[in-house]
């Protein structure tokens, strides 16, 4: 699928914060059939390409959940269901939208959320000198 | 230094000046040069990182540890460590399951790292005591700990599941109160829930998950005739009555809440609080100066309940 849709979390550093790392854990234990409709990364504030990220989607709060460039979650964790409909809205397109509400019952999965969160760089540039791939 | 000042202020009482807490954490294993999981899990470099911090800024109280995996730890939760920070909690053993069925047992003084910690607060407590400053305990609060034990999914789960979220918070709630107990016979003067998830919830939320488990650790806290806290990040100003009246002796929060606003919920309900030297801002990026910022922090705190602290 060559469209997803993006989501970035601005954070103050998801392992230091609780409350950065569970907003981040709410996409990475997303379903796998969403995880295919998505992609997503965490912008940790500790370094310049974070702060340029909070400045672009003009961020306020810490942490906060960007879908698709909108500050959707501020300073709130979403619930599963809350997540989905966010995410559909924002769909490049209906039919993305249509899967995305088909899986409303799904609900977080675990199996996969290291990885997950490995793959969104999370915890991994929390430094002043770290670079955001 | 003056554990006895700061002990007033965290009671809400007027002082003579702002105390003042650095809550240094694993910057204590920075200031030694030692990488941060090295010095968490060895009792002797713990106590050396958190006296030397406590010297070198001279701080009037100064935590053992700051380490929100303590608790999951000593139940089961599997952690990856880091050489710079605290180390993040991997594994929730009840994502699928209610502790009852995941066969999770309260955990006792033998647990986990609590031996580490008894070890370290031996060697630092008296060390602490020659400074006059006081050692405080912080343990994982109830809803943050109800997130390590059972995922992101307990944020859902309080509306969808509310008796699995409560059972899940219930037992979170009966660790923290074996928590605090365990920091008073360590010898803290200062025992602190933090909670800081508790800030990305609505009112209704804290009032039947967080404020009911948090009840049991303060009177434990109390009957040791110990002082508490309840420490919150983040945006928490829909909650912040409810903080202010959960039960603690005062609270700190973070950069993200402005400190006149804090203050006067505060001084509305008699009790202290402490914040807000800019973390990130000021002491981290310096986007703002340090000095300046804590100015402000001083000027709008006051001496009254007041203790300056980074948030």
């Amino acid at each position: 699928m060559a469209e997803k849709i993006n989501i970035d979390v601005l954070t103050l550093d998801s392992v230091q914060c609780a409350a950065c790392g569970y907003m981040m854990e709410s996409i990475a234990a997303l379903p796998s059939d969403v995880q295919e409709m998505i992609t997503y990364t965490e912008w940790s504030i500790k370094n310049p390409d974070g702060i340029g990220k909070f400045m672009e989607l003009k961020g306020k709060v810490l942490p906060t959940i960007c879908i698709e460039r909108d500050l959707v979650f501020e300073s709130i964790i979403p619930q599963y269901e809350e997540l989905i409909d966010e995410m559909a809205a924002r769909a490049p397109s209906e039919a993305m939208s249509e899967r995305i509400k088909s899986l409303r019952e799904v609900g977080f999965e675990f199996d996969k959320l290291q990885e997950n969160l490995a793959k969104a760089g999370a915890g991994m540039a929390t430094r002043v000198d770290s670079k955001v791939k | 230094m003056a554990k006895q000042m700061l002990i007033d202020a965290y009671r809400g009482k007027r002082t003579a000046k702002a105390p003042w807490v650095p809550y240094a954490g694993v910057h204590c294993a920075f200031l030694i040069d030692e990488p941060a999981d090295k010095m968490l899990k060895d009792p002797e470099l713990l106590a050396k990182g958190v006296v030397n911090a406590a010297k070198r800024y001279k701080a009037d109280g100064i935590p053992l540890v700051f380490d929100l995996s303590v608790e999951a730890n000593s139940v089961g939760c599997d952690l990856k460590w880091w050489d710079d920070n605290v180390p993040s909690v991997q594994t929730h053993p009840c994502s699928s399951q209610t502790p009852a069925q995941a066969g999770l047992k309260l955990p006792d003084k033998d647990s986990g790292r609590w031996p580490v910690l008894f070890e370290a607060a031996r060697i630092a407590k008296p060390q602490l005591d020659d400074l006059d400053c006081a050692m405080m305990g912080l343990f994982c609060g109830p809803l943050t700990l109800a997130s390590h034990l059972a995922g992101v999914r307990i944020f859902t789960d309080v509306y969808k599941n509310p008796e699995f979220a409560k059972e899940v918070c219930d037992f979170a709630g009966k660790i923290g109160d074996l928590a605090a107990g365990l920091y008073a016979e360590m010898g803290c003067d200062i025992i602190a829930i933090v909670d800081p998830v508790a800030s990305q919830i609505k009112s209704e939320t804290f009032k039947k998950f967080v404020a009911p488990q948090c009840q049991d650790a303060i009177k434990t806290i109390h009957a040791a005739d110990k002082t508490s806290s309840f420490f919150i990040c983040g945006d928490c100003t829909k909650v912040m009555k409810d903080v202010c009246t959960l039960g603690t002796h005062g609270f700190a929060i973070d950069e993200q809440l402005n400190m006149n606003f804090i203050r006067d919920m505060a001084r509305e309900h008699n009790i202290g609080f402490g914040g807000n030297l800019k973390l990130t801002l000021a002491l981290s990026l310096g986007l703002l100066s340090p000095r300046e910022d804590a100015i402000v922090s001083l000027a709008a705190g006051g001496q009254h309940g007041y203790t300056f602290a980074p948030g």
